[in-house]
């Protein structure tokens, strides 16, 4: 089942003089499994958006399904909330415990697991993130580099086996190679767990390579929702709304506003290098 | 006019040195950028250049005084303003015209000047519609720009930009990257970027890749881009034109090129394509 968002409308400090609609009217259905992609720039109404997906907030209007619980109503809530795990922007700050294997287990702890339980989940998730529990479930998570702190706060929410992920920047702060292994990582934990992936980011290299669908946001509105195809396509749309076209699908643009022939579905360098090829190959 | 010889540095129970023998010069109207992957140490060598560390062994010279000289830290901080990465621990009022005040307050500067000074510096980074707007209303972007404008306000020769793009989103990133490229061209300001992503640094006169505590690379962007697979050792990476660039230049499909920015690229690919 999935997850149904329908007529969502969030409004901060309703009829006061601040009144501000951060997210209006937004219908849409993530599917089991996907790689759901969210862009949008700063103040668009990403956070405000998928902050209501696990009930953290309630809609002013309109309502959210995750696999048919309401989650505005507060039994059907904690059903829901359970089966959506939420990694926020930055979570490395949020670590806390005196060993990484405490943090990795606060979570199924707090769920009610018996001790055995919480342990041989914890254990895993930090296997499956890539912390190999002989090496750091013992040490503080003050030791912990950049990438390897994003990866036990992850691990902290994968313990919990949440069958919907909500990632917010997940590699914001990383660098090139801690960006990489993340964005790896959460391929193979979805892979693995078969759970779905929706994933806000500011990069639009990884949102092209990475999700299955897309949904660009502006104003707190839902502009456009796609494939990446579809999506990355709009080049100059993309760009007029402030946000940053994946450089490659901006050259395709340019070359073609120079009269060259790029088909519109050209927006990684792999599909740049493989169409060229083959262009020059025919020529 | 900054040199650093041999420098050394700690920190506090930290096994390994976050500095280990860094010299280099930085000279008088350069735009050099420093990258490296987290725990690099290009922050802790950041922080050298206006004595906000001062180093365990070696030198750190700005227009030739020595940082560990204690009578000497205003006059640098006067020469060297350093902008951090997260805009909300810089702002310290709560009317964005103070904020940018603040520090020329501190030092001492008649009030008359002060007004020149913030108008001329929110001028500069784009925010004077904003001058008597509360900061803590503005986006991150924003909030980024008005800390620019407090440090440009002190009116340093030198401005170190300490990641300072970290935590904006691409559009933030583009005017602080902006703002850096004309206050170095424009007003003479040297600059120091320091920063993770690989395409702010194309724009670079100087390219300083930092690893371990140590200088690993240094080039200008072309020739450093070169090195691709050196870059991805050190846990970096190549814009993503460079990418391109590097895939295309292996099987021959177009010469081998400097180009690093999309504009580049599509000068070299458009005559290939208009001519078969």
């Amino acid at each position: 089942m999935p997850i149904v968002v329908e007529k969502l409308t969030h409004t901060y400090m309703p009829n006061t003089d601040n009144e501000f609609v951060a997210v209006e009217d937004i219908t849409l259905t993530i599917n089991e499994g996907e790689f759901f992609g969210i862009i949008g720039h700063t103040g668009s109404g990403k956070s405000t958006f998928i902050q209501h997906l696990n009930g953290l907030m309630q809609p002013t209007s309109g309502s959210v399904t995750v696999d048919g619980f309401d989650m505005s109503d507060k039994k059907q809530r904690a059903k829901g909330r359970a089966r959506v795990g939420m990694v926020f922007q930055y979570p490395d700050y949020q670590l806390f415990d005196s060993t990484v294997l405490d943090d990795v287990s606060f979570g199924p702890k707090n769920m009610g697991f018996a001790a055995d339980e919480v342990k041989q989940r914890s254990l895993e998730a930090m296997r499956m993130v890539g912390l190999d529990p002989e090496v750091f479930a013992e040490k503080s998570p003050f030791e912990l580099s950049g990438g390897e702190k994003r990866r036990a706060a992850l691990a902290g929410i994968i313990a919990m086996r949440p069958k919907y992920l909500v990632l917010d920047e997940p590699m914001a702060g990383l660098d090139p190679s801690g960006r990489r292994e993340i964005l790896a990582t959460i391929n193979s934990l979805r892979d693995e767990l078969k759970c779905t992936v929706i994933m806000v980011s500011h990069s639009m290299e990884d949102v092209a390579h990475s999700a299955e669908r897309i949904a660009v946001m502006n104003d707190g509105k839902l502009y456009a929702l796609g494939t990446p195809d579809e999506i990355f396509s709009k080049t100059n749309e993309l760009i007029s709304l402030g946000l940053d076209a994946p450089r490659t699908a901006r050259l395709a643009q340019l070359l073609r506003e120079r009269g060259c022939d790029v088909p519109e579905d050209i927006y990684t360098n792999e599909r740049f290098v493989e169409w060229l090829k083959r262009r020059m190959k025919n020529a | 006019m900054i040199r650093t010889n041999n420098i050394e540095y700690s920190y506090d129970g930290a096994e390994r040195k976050a500095l280990d023998g860094v010299s280099l010069e930085i000279r008088e109207g350069e735009f050099v950028a420093i990258v490296g992957h987290n725990g690099s140490g290009k922050s802790t060598l950041a922080k050298m250049l206006n004595a906000l560390l001062l180093p365990d062994a070696g030198v750190v010279s700005v227009f030739g005084m020595d940082t560990s000289d204690e009578e000497l830290t205003l006059d640098i901080r006067k020469k060297v303003g350093i902008v951090f990465q997260n805009p909300d621990n810089q702002i310290v009022t709560t009317v964005v015209e103070e904020d940018v005040g603040f520090g020329p307050e501190n030092l001492g500067v008649p009030t008359q000047e002060i007004v020149e000074r913030v108008h001329s510096a929110l001028e500069a980074v784009g925010m004077l519609d904003y001058a008597k707007h509360a900061p803590h209303m503005l986006s991150g972007g924003q909030k980024q720009r008005i800390a620019i404008a407090g440090v440009l306000a002190i009116d340093p020769d030198v401005l170190v930009f300490d990641e300072a793009t970290a935590m904006l989103d691409p559009l933030g990133r583009r005017a602080v990257i902006d703002i850096a490229s004309r206050l170095n061209k424009e007003k003479g300001k040297t600059v120091v970027m320091i920063t993770q992503y690989m395409e702010e640094v194309t724009a670079a006169d100087r390219v300083i890749v930092m690893s371990g505590g140590k200088i690993a690379m240094t080039g200008t962007p072309e020739e450093i881009f070169r090195r691709g697979d050196e870059l991805r050792a050190l846990r970096l990476d190549v814009p993503v034109m460079v990418e391109l660039r590097e895939m295309l230049e292996k099987d021959g499909i177009i010469p081998v090129t400097d180009a690093l920015e999309v504009e580049e690229m599509a000068e070299v690919i458009c005559p290939l394509l208009l001519k078969n």
